[in-house]
């Protein structure tokens, strides 16, 4: 039955035009109706990347491009796409409007592609799915329309100790800059190369064309992205390591890692192995040192901090928070929230996650991507103690209504700024710490 | 006291001659002295042809295509025989775009345009086969046209058709004011046609309003770019149209459809001999 839903934390299909924005000299070019763009644009706060944001070309499918058909329109824009912008990898997405008419974009692209350029095209249609869908979309066609095009130079498999990481979905995860960042920091030190395809610190399309010649993948995410990691392991033989969740603070991060190692090495990775629990060690130390400097704090302020959380965000970060909360802080997560519309082949194995946080509390998780109906039900709940949200600024007058603390840590996010954070791995968990203590400190005059 | 405007609807399987028996009968409403707009709602833009001598028409889309929204209503709107008035929708080329939604423009045009003007008695929408999309659909939404006909012949894929129309019709009349008017017989001389459209009309809860016989005058007529009232008025198949166009003036049965299941369909198919057991 249809119905209405309010507070959708995620945006329609073509949202996946910001995983084209977050690779180094890439465009996105819409072919879509000029307001698609902008809502994106306006949904993902500092979302322009190298050309995105207003730079994208847009082809402004109106009803001409509607009655007779938008691919002419389509041509001029590309052809003037390369008179004016400088770019490494053109990825038309697709609107509604012109799925709908059912424009052939594939023999616009398809001309292009006969001079050599480096052009791919994807359907991103709104009706078709939303972002957390169509990232692994966007990603497939690339591998598939351009990646594949290198694959004479690039021998399949060939690199053992090369990964291709598939985890945050760029601007959807506002950490996913600095996450990225760290899982290539925390990677490298055990002897891996990592490919990491988004951000600064990738290298644009070189990089995406040696995706082929990695051992395995490596898939952070409860459910989206699972796509991209099936596909090259049905196109280029490539096993994945899948971690369910994301690996906040100390014990999930020690764990993430091992697995690594273990599944590296029997990829025939030849990692070191003590060097690599070495690093593993180090990281710990320097991790539990600065929850040692804690516990004075801690105790002085026993009374007054917060003892439960609410998280509402996807699956991998609500998991990922309740474990580290629950046993690197002792803040109990009570009714938590997935807001990602998670499909329902992954809800069992996602409520067994969250189960395993702990045997002696029952934490109750709700799917359901009406963010409004999560908020009805912390309305009416109340637990003992100083209460925590962790979700996104359109929870703040919820907290201030419930006398909660507020972080601010999914989208969108009107009250927060986040350039290069991460929440990942230890530093991630100690950063985590620093702002929900952070907001508590600043309650107290 | 302003006239009241009877905006029709005709409908039928491709092919069955929709755009044949809406000129005719036009011309035959024409000829009667009442003042009739034809808007023709194919992309194959072929339904002004008779009335218009052949005379090349530029089609609301064309001209809209390259010419924007500031269009002079007399490049579109053309006078033919006896007066009647004439549009082409038209449509973009075969495969691409979305000609449902050029039909939405163009009479949405019209409109603006003030086409509709109030002199008119009658305004015909001859649209194309198969209702395919809600485009098409057009003509019966939103007020305008309150009566359609049916063309049908005694072949089993025409009658097929109609039934499908019916339920178009019977889902829109359940919104609004459209209502089915009767079921217009294009005789392809199949056996116990008359017999076997008119079970069909009276099963839908409507009437055969006319049944139009074959006769070659048309097709001797068409080739001359004119209607067989235009070409030969003394024609028995002339006075055949007269009385269509008589039928419809005077109609006063409008119905909302009760469509056929597929299987009382197939029977009074098979009751009439159309399919044979």
């Amino acid at each position: 039955m249809s119905g209405l839903i309010e507070q959708e934390r995620y945006a329609c299909a073509i949202g996946a035009l910001q995983t084209v924005v977050a690779i180094p000299r890439a465009t996105p070019i819409l072919h879509s109706g000029p307001g698609c763009g902008t809502m994106i644009a306006g949904f993902f706060e500092r979302s322009t990347g190298y050309a995105g944001g207003n730079t994208s070309p847009c082809t402004n499918f109106s009803e001409t491009e509607v009655v007779f058909g938008g691919v002419n329109r389509l041509r001029s824009i590309i052809e003037n796409t390369y008179k004016v912008l400088d770019t490494d990898l053109q990825v038309v997405v697709t609107g509604c409007t012109a799925d709908i008419v059912g424009d052939d974009v594939a023999s616009v692209t398809d001309e292009f592609l006969a001079e050599g350029k480096p052009i791919v095209h994807v359907e991103t249609a709104g009706f078709k799915s939303n972002n957390f869908v169509s990232h692994s979309n966007v990603v497939n066609a690339i591998i598939d329309q351009y990646v594949d095009r290198f694959i004479e130079e690039n021998p399949v498999r060939s690199e053992k100790k090369l990964v291709n990481l598939f985890a945050s979905i760029p601007y959807q995860d506002p950490f996913w800059k600095g996450n990225l960042v760290e899982y290539k920091r925390l990677l490298e030190g055990l002897g891996l190369e990592v490919n990491v395809l988004f951000g600064p610190f990738s290298k644009g399309v070189s990089e995406w064309q040696t995706i082929p010649r990695a051992n395995f993948n490596i898939l952070v995410s409860p459910w989206y992205g699972e796509k991209i990691v099936k596909h090259l392991e049905q196109k280029y033989g490539q096993p994945y390591y899948h971690f369910r969740y994301l690996p906040i603070g100390a014990n999930e991060t020690t764990r993430f890692l091992s697995g690594v190692i273990d599944f590296a090495n029997e990829q025939g990775a030849g990692l070191d192995k003590k060097k690599a629990l070495d690093f593993i060690r180090l990281e710990e130390h320097a991790y539990y040192e600065e929850i040692d400097n804690l516990a004075t704090f801690l105790l002085e302020f026993r009374y007054g901090l917060p003892n439960h959380v609410h998280i509402l965000h996807d699956a991998g970060y609500v998991v990922g928070l309740s474990k580290f909360l629950l046993h690197e802080t002792g803040i109990v997560p009570k009714e938590q929230f997935i807001v990602d519309n998670t499909p329902k082949e992954y809800i069992e194995q996602i409520s067994a996650d969250l189960k395993s946080t702990s045997d002696k509390r029952e934490i109750p998780v709700y799917f359901d991507p009406d963010a409004g109906k999560a908020q009805d039900i912390i309305r009416h709940t109340s637990h003992n103690g100083r209460g925590l949200i962790i979700g996104s600024g359109w929870d703040k007058e919820l907290a201030k209504e419930k006398g909660y603390d507020f972080l601010s840590a999914s989208l969108p996010t009107p009250y927060r700024l986040v350039l290069t954070t991460n929440y990942i791995g230890y530093t991630g968990g100690l950063r985590v710490i620093e702002d929900i203590y952070d907001t508590v400190l600043y309650t107290y005059k | 006291m302003a006239k009241e405007l009877r905006q029709i609807a005709i409908y039928g399987k491709g092919g069955i001659g929709k755009s044949t028996t809406t000129q005719n009968l036009t011309a035959g409403l024409a000829e009667s002295g009442k003042k009739v707009m034809v808007v023709g709602c194919d992309p194959k833009a072929d339904s002004t042809r008779l009335l218009l001598g052949g005379l090349a028409q530029r089609t609301v889309l064309d001209t809209l295509r390259e010419e924007g929204e500031d269009i002079d209503l007399d490049s579109i709107l053309k006078e033919g025989f006896k007066g009647t008035l004439c549009v082409e929708s038209g449509g973009p080329e075969p495969g691409v775009g979305c000609a449902g939604r050029g039909i939405i423009t163009s009479i949405g045009l019209l409109e603006r345009l003030g086409a509709y003007t109030d002199d008119l008695d009658y305004v015909f929408y001859d649209v194309l086969g198969d209702v395919v999309c809600g485009g098409f659909a057009m003509p019966i939404r939103e007020g305008k046209a309150k009566e359609i006909y049916i063309v049908a012949s005694g072949e089993m894929m025409a009658l097929y058709a109609a039934n499908n129309i019916s339920k178009g019709i019977a889902r829109y009349a359940r919104q609004g004011g459209v209502r089915l008017g009767g079921i217009i017989c294009n005789s392809r001389k199949v056996d116990r046609e008359y017999e076997v459209v008119k079970a069909f009309a009276e099963e839908l809860g409507t009437q055969l309003i006319h049944f139009v016989p074959r006769d070659n005058v048309v097709q001797r007529a068409e080739i001359r770019k004119k209607t067989v009232i235009d070409f030969d008025p003394e024609a028995a198949q002339a006075e055949e149209y007269r009385t269509l166009a008589r039928n419809i003036e005077n109609n006063t049965n409008f119905v909302i459809p009760k469509p056929l299941t597929q299987e009382r369909l197939e029977e009074i198919l098979m009751e009439y001999g159309v399919i044979d057991i």
